[in-house]
């Protein structure tokens, strides 16, 4: 496979003797090749100092049995086996399948949100620069008012009793299921805003006639949405897909950090915070090298089709 | 009822959901700012209402207890540093993967983008370690540089999509009028990716400014420490001062907002990468 | 107008990496004053440490201090590399008992100096291997921490109880917690997010059955969880939970701030917090009123039982010189520093905490009757449970009690559990 360049069409002219395209090919060619090379050198040597070195030194831990600060040993693929056995990188990894489920939601709620602002309604300006606020808000503030605005007797709570649906007040982070679904609906929050821009953004390539018309035929809206916005916006939709699907592990961090601790038990564990627990609280480097390495699998293996997408989008030609 | 009705009744359905969605936006931010001026005491009492009286002795407080005009500058070097120079990198290796004849091309754009998915956790300890043998642990460099290789892969994504969008007939034809390779990166591809740069621009500040793992692991506790791990920093040994966290919050969170404004306007007047068709 | 937007954060950019070069490296070392990194979570408080700053530095012309704060639940994160990497700061802290000596290989043993900076401190055993001070010792401590039962006269007068009679045994804790309930008060605030109910809650019930043979078998790895008497202390935690004596949402709550701010507020008759730095009597006056305010022993399971009427204690943070330091002797100046009667006052003025020295200025120590009441219980200290749990242990401790409190665990399992987190504790593997 060759790059997909259109070969430059040679002059036909020749009689001007200072042309630089007078040139012969191959020496053109060689020279672009290492310009090529010195333009992606810098981003080169970043990829690789700051991300494929440490993580190649990541896997050399893991197979090491480096527990406490005193000396390691090789260990082979212990590590790895002892993950096979332990209920908490089990239930870890169960969960973020879990969070990984939610991803529908992700790409749908911020793109319906983008389209009912699209269509003008009134204040739209305005809805457009309030939704994108809580994006900008850093996660450990998230974490520190969600604790509160969670709480038993919080804001919610009170707000679904008086609105008579006792019931729905429950102890939000206490469940099995419900204290991690209230952490994802609490990154989803945090950034949903940057969603509606991305949607907004590729909704303004498309030229409005289009959008109104099929605003206008008086389809249903989720018709409309799926049949005409979604194919004409699917390189946006690929997009924040791809950031979702990357992303989402890595946004719920800072806030099982601040609001669970991955409890109770083990209801709110993924991986990220396993991996820190294990490195930093346990002292078992190894360990927690070998669960972060199964991290990158499985991260990698749920974006491959991300990462090939991504991929293909930037080498293919446009038709 | 008829069709018109049954559109205004749908419109106003509409802006009342939007309305909901704008308050639940803003609460959580409205709430933090009303804690922020209440005392220990009165937020302890009654964490949930409004203060009975205004007190600003959490902002002072706040500047009184962190070193402000040196962290806002140790922040403002790193994020920028890291911002632009992710993006920079990214807009080069851009160019030469889409609009240079590069063997290898693909190759050094797929081993970018899947950086995009090693967990920073993982490899913290052999990031630091490398850092450090780079002799850059506490040092502006070493953080900038690490920010601008985090920021890398999104980047490049989005600019390739970008520039491949562009045809090459435009390239060669300012090419054929003598333009060198710079002048066609940044004076044609850039202006033309403006909103990708923006869009790019506002996601990585904010992430830049926010972030506490990296700074922390590669500044440590040094001077040159960024206004976020000082704001951390509030919250003592084991205390947590809500009111007192809540203010330097407040003042962390200004400068992302003062430049979310400055840009919202590229944000939305163009695409994303690949958004043309 | 964008693209001379764009243009000019190009510029700044640019400039700032080109001033890069120029603003790295700007220690050289000259012949002025040593300069001494100082890696520490500011235990008592950013003011305290700024005047430690000022006060070590007036008496040492020739060192200077450069202060490395990290948050506290970061501090691990920024510390771990430093010590794989044997490089960093000259000075570093770390909590007294396990922690600590999980990390000796990065600190200088203090050998004779060790002697001399005992001298005049209550307690130096937890910075030293085993709790010996006649083993090596690695830092120096200059506060007292440790474990009491604060609670609300007020919250125990308005459920008929005699708030200046606390209850001592277990049997009269159940009573009061059923008469603070019927007031439609909290009894407990509890929290059990986190490390804190290791080291708050668990060593409260472990001396109503451990002796301080077993507790060294805890800190050694010899005591296995499956022992009945461990058990028990698991099955009393438990008790304290399902028996209803706490708040609600205690399973997903960190006991700090919002377990202690139960209290704080006056929603609950007690609360089993720590004697230094934040949630201490300082604080819980300051929010109550000092009257208000009381301070007890934990209730007793067992009151006969050999450190049932002891005081849970431990030194704080202890200070040491790392290994890779190449200012050792001015490191070594600044730890002995810390111990001292000097630093000792600065702490119970600036910190509001429990000093170690001896000597400090009794017209110093507060007036809070709550304090007067603590000199009276730590008078008698035992060894603290709490700091001989490794990380496995803390984290299974927590997590398996919240398990227990939302019913979905049982004490058996539990115990099970704790077994396995002590088998995965890096250094209290037995070599079988």
């Amino acid at each position: 496979m060759t790059i997909s360049t259109t070969p430059v069409p040679e002059p036909v002219v020749a009689d001007r003797p200072p042309e630089p395209v007078r040139r012969p090919a191959r020496h053109a060619r060689l020279r672009e090749w290492w310009l090529g090379a010195a333009l992606v050198l810098p981003a080169l040597a970043l990829a690789v100092a700051f991300k494929l070195v440490p993580l190649g030194r990541g896997v050399a831990t893991s197979l090491e049995s480096s527990s406490g600060f005193d000396g390691t040993s090789f260990a082979g693929a212990d590590n790895y086996v002892r993950m096979f056995d332990d209920p908490v990188v089990r239930s870890s990894f169960r969960n973020a399948l879990l969070v990984v489920a939610t991803l529908p939601v992700w790409v749908v709620l911020p793109l319906v949100l983008a389209v009912l602002i699209h269509q003008q309604a009134p204040g739209w300006k305005f809805f457009r620069a309030v939704y994108f606020i809580p994006y900008t808000v850093a996660p450990i503030v998230v974490g520190i008012m969600f604790r509160q605005i969670l709480a038993p007797d919080g804001p919610i709570n009170a707000l679904l009793r008086r609105v008579g649906l006792e019931p729905l007040a429950i102890e939000w982070l206490n469940g099995r299921y419900s204290a991690l679904f209230s952490l994802v609906a609490v990154a989803l929050w945090s950034f949903f805003g940057l969603g509606v821009m991305t949607y907004l953004a590729g909704l303004a390539t498309i030229p409005g006639e289009t959008l109104e018309a099929a605003y206008l035929d008086g389809a249903g809206f989720w018709r409309r949405l799926f049949h005409v916005v979604v194919p004409m916006l699917r390189p946006t939709v690929a997009y924040w897909s791809v950031l979702c699907a990357s992303g989402v592990l890595i946004w719920l961090f800072p806030l099982i950090y601040a609001l669970t601790q991955g409890g109770p038990g083990d209801a709110t564990m993924l991986p990220e915070y396993l991996v820190f627990l294990t490195t930093f609280q346990f002292l078992d480097r190894g360990y927690g090298s070998a669960i972060g390495i199964a991290l990158f699998v499985f991260v990698a293996v749920l974006s491959i089709f991300s990462v090939r997408h991504m991929f293909t989008e930037g080498t293919r030609k446009p038709r | 009822m008829n069709r018109r009705t049954a559109a205004r009744l749908g419109r106003y359905l509409l802006t009342f959901a939007l309305v909901v969605v704008a308050v639940a936006a803003v609460y959580p931010l409205l709430f933090t700012v009303v804690s922020s001026l209440k005392t220990q005491a009165g937020f302890a009492e009654d964490p949930l209402g409004l203060p009975a009286g205004i007190t600003l002795d959490n902002y002072l407080e706040a500047f009184r207890r962190m070193d402000m005009p040196r962290l806002l500058l140790n922040s403002l070097i790193t994020t920028v540093g890291g911002l632009v120079l992710s993006v920079l990198a990214a807009l080069l290796v851009a160019y030469a993967v889409t609009k240079l004849r590069f063997r290898g091309g693909k190759l050094v754009f797929l081993l970018i983008i899947v950086t995009l998915t090693i967990p920073s956790q993982a490899i913290i300890y052999p990031l630091y370690q490398t850092v450090l043998d780079l002799g850059m642990s506490g040092e502006y460099q070493g953080l900038i540089l690490a920010y601008a290789a985090f920021g890398l892969p999104l980047g490049t994504y989005q600019l390739a999509g970008y520039f491949q969008q562009v045809p090459d007939e435009l390239i060669e034809a300012a090419r054929v009028d003598g333009a060198g390779h710079f002048t066609i990166l940044f004076r044609l591809l850039a202006p033309i990716a403006t909103p990708a740069l923006a869009a790019l621009a506002i996601f990585n500040f904010v992430w830049m400014w926010n972030d506490l793992l990296l700074p922390l692991v590669i500044m440590g506790g040094s001077d040159s420490k960024t206004l976020m791990v000082g704001v951390s920093l509030l919250s003592g040994q084991y205390d947590v001062s809500v009111p007192l966290v809540s203010a330097g919050l407040i003042v962390a969170l200004l400068p992302v907002l003062v430049i979310y404004l400055v840009f919202q306007r590229q944000l939305v007047s163009g695409a994303l990468a690949g958004s043309g068709k | 107008m964008n693209r001379r937007r764009l243009a000019g954060l190009f510029a700044a950019g640019v400039a700032a990496a080109a001033l890069l070069t120029g603003c790295g490296g700007d220690d050289n070392t000259t012949d002025g004053p040593v300069t001494l990194k100082v890696l520490t979570w500011e235990p008592g408080g950013a003011e305290y440490w700024k005047q430690v700053k000022t006060s070590f530095e007036a008496g040492h012309p020739d060192i200077k201090l450069e202060l490395q704060s990290v948050p506290f639940d970061k501090y691990p994160e920024v510390q771990g590399p430093y010590i794989t990497s044997q490089s960093g700061p000259d000075v570093m802290a770390n909590n007294a008992g396990l922690e600590l000596f999980d990390r000796r290989s990065a600190y200088v043993p203090l050998g004779a100096r060790a002697a001399e900076i005992n001298k005049d401190l209550v307690t130096y055993s937890g910075a030293c291997e085993g709790f010996d001070t006649s083993k090596p010792c690695y830092g120096v401590p200059f506060s007292y921490q440790g474990n009491v039962l604060y609670y609300n006269k007020a919250v125990l007068t308005a459920a008929g109880l005699d708030p200046e009679r606390p209850p001592t045994t277990w049997e009269e804790f159940g009573a009061a917690c059923d008469a603070v309930k019927k007031s439609g008060k909290t009894c407990l605030a509890l929290g059990l997010s986190g490390v804190f109910p290791a080291y708050w809650d668990f060593p409260e019930i472990a001396r109503s059955y451990l002796t301080e043979d077993d507790i060294r078998g805890l800190l050694a790895g010899t005591l296995s969880w499956k022992d009945p008497k461990l058990v028990s202390v698991l099955g009393k935690l438990a008790e304290i939970s399902t028996k209803g004596w706490t708040n609600k949402n205690a399973p997903s709550i960190t006991m700090l701030p919002d377990g202690a701010d139960i209290f704080q507020r006056g929603d609950a008759a007690f609360a089993g917090t720590i004697i230094s730095d934040a949630v201490n009597w300082e604080a819980f006056g300051k929010a109550l009123g000092d009257d208000k305010l009381g301070v007890t022993r934990w209730p007793a399971v067992n009151p006969g039982a050999p450190l049932a009427q002891k005081f849970s204690g431990i030194e704080g943070a202890v200070y040491g010189v790392t290994q890779w330091s190449e200012k050792k002797e001015a490191g070594l100046t600044f730890i002995s520093w810390l111990a001292g009667k000097e630093n000792g006052e600065l702490w119970v003025k600036h910190a509001k905490g429990q000093p170690l020295n001896k000597n400090v200025d009794k017209a110093l120590l507060p007036s809070s009757p709550a304090f007067q009441k603590i000199q009276e219980l730590v008078a008698q200290p035992t060894l603290h449970a709490g700091v001989m749990l490794s990380g496995p242990e803390a984290d299974a401790l927590a997590r398996g009690w919240q398990q227990v409190a939302l019913g979905q665990l049982t004490v058996d399992k539990w115990a099970d559990q704790m077994q396995q987190a002590l088998e995965r504790s890096p250094t209290k593997k037995q070599s079988k």
